[in-house]
């Protein structure tokens, strides 16, 4: 028989969590769930409740209702088992000042629970890993700067291999070559470990994420993949057109192809060129037609192009949006 | 148990590299220095019912007013101040060994700074006692003077750690400590000094007054009388001391 524990189906899974400090309501019924090796970005404006709920996560912090369980244990009611297979890195990532980083590295395996044999195998590969044998092991962490800080705290986050990582804006401060490395390491991950990241560089999160979960005034707002979330909260498509032609003939034209379609007011750029913005339906047909409609119709055309919705107006149409909608969705 | 003895190291490691302890421990000794050496002058002035070592123990509560604050104020008032408090409270280490940890770690410097004392009497043995003449350091007084100290240590250090988990600020911490400490002391003596028994009106404290006599106590170690009472008393007031600590650092958490 084999003594390994079955995987379950979510790594970490938060139902109708909630924390009341007095009368204000930091979260309310959170239910949200990150499956195994998955890497979830978690998103939402200051305020929100996203280092609330990173808390109760991690057993730092009770929650008032609702049940919070990392890799099929609860939390609250098994915090010591909840720990081993998880490890968070808290926003700011406090470390102590005066111990050296491989000293510090050694003491957190050890009290991670890391095999006692292991423990100079795991301190050794977990700073290869993070960029820090060479320029930074031996030295004090209180000399260290802001980029090894965090190479520091997400060493410690990865030394006892844990099923889940929760990282509180792993990336701040750090400048761009720094969040460049961050990304990949996090992105090796993949997998290995599930992910929730919080962070407000919606860019890295697009990049790094499978799947994002954006929650607002502490209710969940919106879940899933970027693509699914991009065409349930922007059910419209918007092309950029660069023509000579006024905006009643473009919308003629527009309008026999798609009759939902509009055009918003244009914008002269030079030489007697109009920029103006058509907007269609996510879901029609004309989104692939359009520009060899216009070309067809002889339409004096100098620039035709889709616009690319990002997560940032993904996360800002979902921030819009009441948490009642989201929950609906 | 793993966890504690990892706890453990890492405190008295701490301890053992900081400047505060260091420091500590230089007031500690100036101080017991001093009061030990005013003790030897006023015998060697007139007769006095107490032996010098015996007169220096009667003044332990100066270094443990002065002192004891300054060990036990960073515990967990710094840690929390940086936030290194949370992020061990993300390993699987339960609360209760954080506290025992921290808690074991000053009292055995504590014990370290009164087993320094200990150098005086030595010398002063050394300097000018004669053979045979045990009066200048009689040990027996010594060993029953520092078992009193390392016992009683054990509440006043635990009531130490309580006062760091209620704050974040270490210097408030001091003062609590400070604040529990001379009142713990002040009852202790007070019982003590006051006619209890005379008074019929009270005759229902006579029997809690009896057990919180710490100049009482001390007098009886020093005596080489190990009475269980205040064995009891302060061990209990110890754990009930750190239950409420684990309690704090878990409820602020």
């Amino acid at each position: 028989m084999s003594d390994v524990a079955p995987q379950p189906e979510a790594a970490v899974a938060a139902e109708r969590l909630t924390k009341r400090y007095g009368s204000l309501t930091a979260i309310e019924d959170l239910t949200f769930s990150v499956a195994p090796g998955e890497v979830v970005g978690f998103l939402g404006p200051n305020g929100a409740g996203k280092s609330t709920t990173m808390r109760i996560l991690s057993g730092t912090m009770a929650g008032t209702s609702g049940c919070a369980s990392i890799w099929g244990v609860s939390v609250a009611l098994n915090p010591a088992e909840a720990k081993r297979h998880m490890a968070y890195m808290p926003e700011n990532n406090p470390l102590p000042e005066d111990l050296r980083v491989e000293e510090y590295l050694r003491l957190r395996a050890r009290l991670k629970d890391v095999e006692a044999g292991k423990v100079d195998t795991r301190v050794n590969q977990v700073m290869e890993d993070c960029d820090l044998v060479r320029r930074a092991s031996g030295r004090l962490i209180g000399q260290l700067s802001k980029g090894f800080r965090q190479r520091v705290g997400i060493a410690d986050a990865l030394l006892a291999q844990p099923k889940v990582v929760i990282l509180d804006e792993p990336t701040i401060g750090l400048d761009p070559h720094q969040i460049l490395g961050i990304r990949d390491l996090i992105r090796s991950l993949r997998g290995q470990m599930a992910v929730l990241i919080s962070s407000h560089i919606l860019h890295e999160v697009e990049q790094v994420c499978d799947k994002v979960v954006i929650i607002n005034r502490g209710r969940l707002v919106a879940q899933g993949r970027t693509d699914d979330l991009r065409r349930e909260l922007l059910p419209h498509a918007g092309f950029t057109v660069v023509t000579k032609a006024s905006q009643a003939e473009l919308a003629a034209l527009c309008t026999a192809t798609e009759p939902a379609a509009t055009v918003e007011d244009g914008v002269a750029t030079d030489l007697g060129w109009t920029r103006y913005r058509v907007v269609l339906p996510a879901q029609s047909p004309a989104r692939e037609t359009l520009a060899t409609t216009l070309l067809s119709a002889g339409l004096p055309l100098r620039e035709i192009a889709e616009e690319r919705y990002g997560l940032e107006d993904i996360f800002l149409a979902a921030t819009r949006r009441t948490p009642a909608e989201g929950r609906r969705s | 148990m793993r966890h504690f003895r990892t706890l453990l190291a890492h405190e008295l490691r701490t301890a053992l590299l900081s400047g505060n302890t260091w420091a500590s421990a230089a007031l500690f000794l100036a101080l017991m220095g001093g009061i030990h050496f005013f003790a030897l002058l006023e015998c060697s002035r007139a007769p006095q019912p107490w032996t010098p070592v015996e007169a220096t123990f009667r003044l332990f509560w100066l270094p443990l007013l002065c002192v004891l604050p300054l060990l036990t104020m960073r515990s967990f008032a710094e840690e929390r101040r940086s936030g290194t408090l949370s992020a061990l409270l993300t390993t699987p280490a339960s609360t209760a060994a954080i506290v025992w940890a921290k808690f074991l770690a000053a009292w055995l410097t504590w014990a370290v700074f009164w087993s320094a004392f200990l150098i005086f009497p030595w010398i002063v043995n050394a300097r000018l006692g004669t053979g045979g003449d045990q009066r200048l350091s009689d040990p027996a007084t010594l060993f029953g003077g520092l078992c009193f100290v390392l016992v009683s240590g054990l509440l006043h250090v635990a009531l130490g750690i309580l006062c760091s988990c209620l704050t974040r600020s270490s210097a408030l911490a001091a003062l609590l400590t400070f604040i529990c400490l001379l009142g713990l002391t002040a009852v202790g003596g007070a019982m003590d000094s006051l006619p209890i028994e005379s008074w019929s009106w009270l005759g229902w404290l006579r029997e809690p007054a009896a057990h919180l006599r710490t100049f009482g106590h001390l007098q009886d170690f020093a005596g080489g009388i190990l009475d269980s009472r205040p064995l009891v008393l302060y061990v209990t007031g110890m754990m009930l001391s750190l239950g409420l600590a684990v309690l704090a650092v878990e409820g602020q958490e």
